[in-house]
C-alpha cells in the first residue's frame, strides 16, 4: 500500500511539474505582458472580491498588492447569502463586486442571464483542459463563465477503525459489499447507525443523490436535460429507493432528517456516531475529521474509491469558481486577481501545502494540476495523493452538458421531495414523479 | 383738548416677521429626513412591488412583459405555495395567541413594583435584541435529536424513552416548535405595550374595585384587561404581522422542507432560487394585502377607545 502510494505520488508529482512548467510559461508570459502594459493603470485600484471562502492569508494578499498595486477589499460571504446578493444586484443592474463566486451549479444560469462576463479574451480556453481537471463545468457553448478556484469531488470515506472492529479489513469495492459492511457494523453493535446521509431539504441532499446515482451506474439528466431517473429500473430511481430505505431501516440516524451536509459531517461522522459517508466532499478528512479540537475520529477516517455496482464508481465534480460580474467596475484588476488566485503555488498554499497558517479554512484541493502536484509533494495534507488521482482520472461532471439554467429549481424539487420521502410524507414513486414533472415544466 | 386714540381692540396685533416664518418651516425641515427615508425605503419599493407583480420578470426568460394576473394564478396553482399559505395560517394562529397570552401574563407579573423587577424586565426583553437567525441556530441545538437539551430534559424526567426527532416529521408539531422560537423573540414587545398601558391605569380604579369587594382575579378581568384592550389590540396586530412574515427561524430550522415552510420562505425560493421575480412580487403583494386586512380586522374587533 505504501509503495503503491509512493508511486502514485511520484507520477502525480511528475505530471504536475510538467503542467507547472506549461502553466507558468503561459500565465507568466501573459502576466509579464500585462504587468508591463497595465501596471501603471492598475496602481491604487481597489477591487471588491466576494467569495464563499475565508480570505487568503493577509501576508499573501499584501504581496499581491505590492506586486500589482491593486488593493483587495475581500468579503467572505456564506454561500447561500452570496447567491442571493449576486441575483439581487444583477437583477437590479447594480455593482456589488469586481470578482465573485461562480459555482458549478450556476454556470448555466449565468450563461443564460449574462450576469457574468465571458473570460475568453483573458484566458487561453484551448489550453485550460490540460491544466484544470474540472474546467468543463465552467464552459458553456465555448464561453468561459468562470475560472475554477478549487477542485472539489464527491467522495466516499469510512472510519477504518470501526470497520476493523467489525472484522472488515478489505474495503468494499462494490455497492453490495458496501451495503453488507454497513449492515455488519450495525448488527455487531459497532455503530448503531453507520451511514451519514444529510436529509435536510438543502443542496447537500441533491448532490448526495447524484453521486449515489452515479454509483448505481447512471446519471440524473441526459445531455439534452431529459430525466433519466423516472423508470424504476433506472439508476436514479434505485439510488433514491436505497437512500430512503437506509433512513427508514435505521442505517442512518433519525435526527439526520433535519441535518444539512456539514452538520452531518461535524455532528455524526466527526463524533463517531456514523462510520461512513457515501458522498462526502473532498478535503473533509483534513479540514473536519482530523481537527483535534472538534473531532473524535482523528486519524481514523480515510477516503476509499466510491463503490459502484460493478466496481469503483466515478466521483462527480462540484467545483467552485470565480468570475467577473457584468457590472464590475475594474475588469483588468479583477482579471489580475483571478490569475493570482489560480497560481499553482497560491492554490497549494490555500489547501495547506505551506502549513495551516498559510491555508484557507475549508479549502478543498487546488484547481489546477500544478497546484495539486505541489500539494501532494508537500506531504502535509492527508489523502491528497488519493484525491488528486481521483480528480484527474475518475472524476466527471454531474451533468454531461453542464448545469442547466434552471438548475436551482431542479435541485429544489430534488431535495424537497427526497426529504419528504424520507420523512414518510410521500412515496419514492411520488417523489420521482414530482421531480420528473418539474423537469418537464422547466424545459427539460 | 382730549386726544382720541383708537381703542386697543381695533388695533391689529403686529405680526412677528422673522420668527413666524422660521417656525412655519422648522417642523417640516425636522421631519423631512424621516419622510425621505420612509419614502425611499418603504413607499418606493411598495409601489414598485405593486407594479411589478403584474409583469413577467424572469432573467432566464426575457423580456419582461405585462401579464395581468398571470403571476397570481401561477403562484396559487403551485401546490408548494398553497401548502405554505396553510402553514402560515398556523404560524399566525400560534404566534398571535401565544405572544399576546404570554405578553399579558408577564405584564401582569411585572405590573407592581418589587425588588429585582428592573433586572427581570431586562431579561424578558433580551430575546427581542437577538436576530431571528441567531435564535434559530440556538434553538436548533436545543431541539437537536442527537444531543439537544430538550431531549435530555425530557428523558431525565422519564417523559420519553429515547431521543426524539421534534422538527421535520409532523407538520403541526414542526410549525408549533418553530413558532415558539419566534414567540420567544416577539413577546417582549407585546409585554412592553401591555405593561405600559397597565401603568397608566389609575390606582383609584383598583381602590374602588377593592371597596366593592372584587377578588384579585376580578381586578384583572374587570379592571385591567378591559382598560388595556387598545394595547392588546396593537400587540395582536404586531404579532400577526411578525408571524405572517416569519422567515429567519423557518430558514434555519426547516431549510426548504415543505413540512414547516412559510409564505415568506416560499417567496424567497421563488424569487432568488427560481429567479421568478414577477411571481415573487405577486406573493409579496398578496402577503402585504393579507396582513393589512387581517390587522384591520383585529383592530376592528378588539380595539376599543378607553377613557379614564
Amino acid at each position: 500500500m505504501i509503495e503503491k502510494r509512493q508511486k502514485l505520488i511520484s507520477k502525480t508529482a511528475a505530471f504536475g511539474v510538467a503542467s507547472a512548467l506549461v502553466l507558468t510559461g503561459l500565465t507568466g508570459a501573459a502576466s509579464a505582458a500585462t504587468t508591463s502594459a497595465n501596471k501603471a493603470a492598475l496602481q491604487n485600484v481597489t477591487i471588491n472580491v466576494a467569495i464563499a471562502y475565508p480570505a487568503p492569508p493577509k501576508a499573501m494578499l499584501a504581496a499581491f498588492t505590492k506586486s500589482t498595486g491593486i488593493k483587495v477589499n475581500y468579503s467572505y460571504i456564506q454561500w447561500d447569502d452570496l447567491q442571493t446578493k449576486i441575483a439581487a444586484a444583477a437583477e437590479a443592474h447594480t455593482y456589488f463586486a469586481d470578482v465573485a463566486d461562480v459555482d458549478w451549479s450556476k454556470v448555466g444560469e449565468y450563461y443564460q442571464t449574462k450576469w457574468f462576463m465571458p473570460l475568453n479574451k483573458y484566458f487561453n480556453v484551448a489550453s485550460l483542459p490540460a491544466q484544470y481537471p474540472q474546467i468543463a463545468s465552467f464552459i458553456r457553448d465555448g464561453e468561459l463563465i468562470g475560472m475554477p478556484s478549487d477542485v472539489s469531488l464527491l467522495v466516499t470515506d469510512v472510519n477504518t477503525k470501526d470497520f476493523a472492529k467489525a472484522g472488515i479489513t478489505k474495503m468494499p469495492t462494490t455497492f453490495s459489499q458496501y451495503q453488507a459492511d454497513l449492515t455488519a457494523l450495525q448488527t455487531k453493535g459497532i455503530v448503531a447507525h453507520p451511514l451519514d446521509i444529510p436529509f435536510a431539504a438543502a443542496e447537500g441532499l441533491s448532490t448526495y443523490w447524484y453521486e449515489t446515482t452515479a454509483a448505481f451506474g447512471g446519471q440524473v439528466l441526459s445531455s439534452s436535460y431529459k430525466p433519466e431517473f423516472s423508470s424504476p429500473s433506472s439508476a436514479g430511481y434505485k439510488a433514491m429507493t436505497w437512500m430512503v430505505a437506509a433512513y427508514k431501516d435505521g442505517l442512518v440516524p433519525k435526527g439526520n432528517l433535519s441535518l444539512e451536509d456539514y452538520q452531518g459531517f461535524s455532528n455524526d461522522q466527526a463524533q463517531n456516531l456514523t462510520a461512513s459517508v457515501f458522498s462526502d466532499y473532498s478535503g473533509d478528512v483534513g479540514t473536519v475529521y482530523d481537527v483535534p479540537s472538534s473531532s473524535k475520529v482523528v486519524g481514523q477516517v480515510e477516503y476509499i474509491p466510491t463503490p459502484g455496482v460493478s466496481g469503483p464508481a466515478p466521483n462527480l465534480a462540484n467545483p467552485d469558481g470565480i468570475g467577473i460580474p457584468s457590472t464590475a467596475k475594474n475588469v483588468n484588476a479583477a482579471v489580475e486577481f483571478i490569475k493570482w488566485y489560480d497560481e499553482a503555488a497560491n492554490q497549494a498554499a490555500f489547501a495547506g501545502a505551506q502549513g495551516v497558517s498559510n491555508s484557507i479554512s475549508g479549502f478543498p484541493l487546488p484547481a489546477n494540476t500544478a497546484g495539486l502536484a505541489q500539494l501532494v509533494s508537500s506531504g502535509k495534507v492527508p489523502g491528497a495523493a488519493e484525491l488528486a488521482n481521483l480528480a484527474e482520472h475518475h472524476s466527471r461532471a454531474i451533468f454531461p452538458a453542464g448545469a442547466p439554467p434552471w438548475y436551482p429549481a431542479f435541485s429544489n424539487a430534488v431535495y424537497t421531495n427526497l426529504h419528504s420521502a424520507a420523512a414518510g410524507q410521500e412515496s419514492v414513486a411520488s417523489a420521482i414523479s414530482a421531480i420528473t414533472s418539474q423537469v418537464s415544466s422547466l424545459g427539460g | 383738548m382730549p386726544t382720541t386714540t383708537t381703542p386697543p381692540a381695533l388695533v391689529a396685533p403686529r405680526k412677528a416677521k422673522r420668527g413666524g416664518r422660521r417656525d412655519g418651516v422648522l417642523p417640516y425641515a425636522m421631519v423631512a429626513p424621516l419622510v425621505v427615508f420612509i419614502g425611499a425605503l418603504a413607499i418606493y419599493p411598495t409601489v414598485l412591488t405593486v407594479i411589478e407583480a403584474f409583469f413577467h420578470s424572469d432573467p432566464l426568460t426575457p423580456p419582461n412583459h405585462f401579464v395581468g394576473f398571470g403571476n397570481f394564478s401561477a403562484v396559487f396553482a403551485n401546490s408548494q405555495v398553497r401548502h405554505s399559505i396553510e402553514s402560515t395560517g398556523w404560524y399566525a394562529l400560534f404566534g398571535v395567541v401565544l405572544t399576546v397570552g404570554l405578553g399579558i401574563g408577564i405584564a401582569l407579573l411585572l405590573q407592581r413594583p418589587f425588588r429585582g423587577r428592573g433586572v427581570l424586565l431586562a431579561i424578558v426583553i433580551l430575546p427581542w435584541a437577538l436576530p431571528g437567525v441567531v435564535e434559530g441556530v440556538i434553538w436548533s441545538w436545543i431541539y437537536s435529536p442527537t444531543f439537544g437539551v430538550l431531549n435530555s430534559a425530557l428523558k431525565s424526567l422519564r417523559l420519553i424513552g429515547q431521543y426524539q426527532l421534534f422538527i421535520g416529521s409532523h407538520q403541526i408539531e414542526t410549525i408549533l416548535l418553530i413558532s415558539l422560537v419566534q414567540v420567544w423573540q416577539i413577546t417582549p414587545l407585546a409585554t412592553l405595550l401591555v405593561l405600559a398601558a397597565m401603568q397608566s391605569i389609575p390606582d383609584e380604579l383598583y381602590e374602588s374595585a377593592r371597596v366593592d369587594g372584587a377578588a384579585w382575579y376580578q381586578h384583572i378581568t374587570r379592571v385591567t384587561l378591559p382598560l388595556v384592550r387598545p394595547a392588546v389590540a396593537i400587540a395582536m396586530a404586531e404579532a400577526l404581522v411578525m408571524s405572517i412574515n416569519i422567515f429567519d427561524q423557518v430558514y434555519v430550522l426547516n431549510a426548504a422542507a415543505s413540512t414547516g415552510s412559510s409564505l415568506m420562505s416560499q417567496t424567497y425560493f421563488i424569487t432568488f432560487q427560481d429567479l421568478n421575480f414577477g411571481q415573487g412580487y405577486a406573493l409579496s403583494l398578496f402577503a402585504t394585502v393579507a396582513t393589512i386586512l387581517l390587522s384591520l380586522l383585529i383592530l376592528k374587533v378588539v380595539y376599543r377607545k378607553v377613557e379614564y
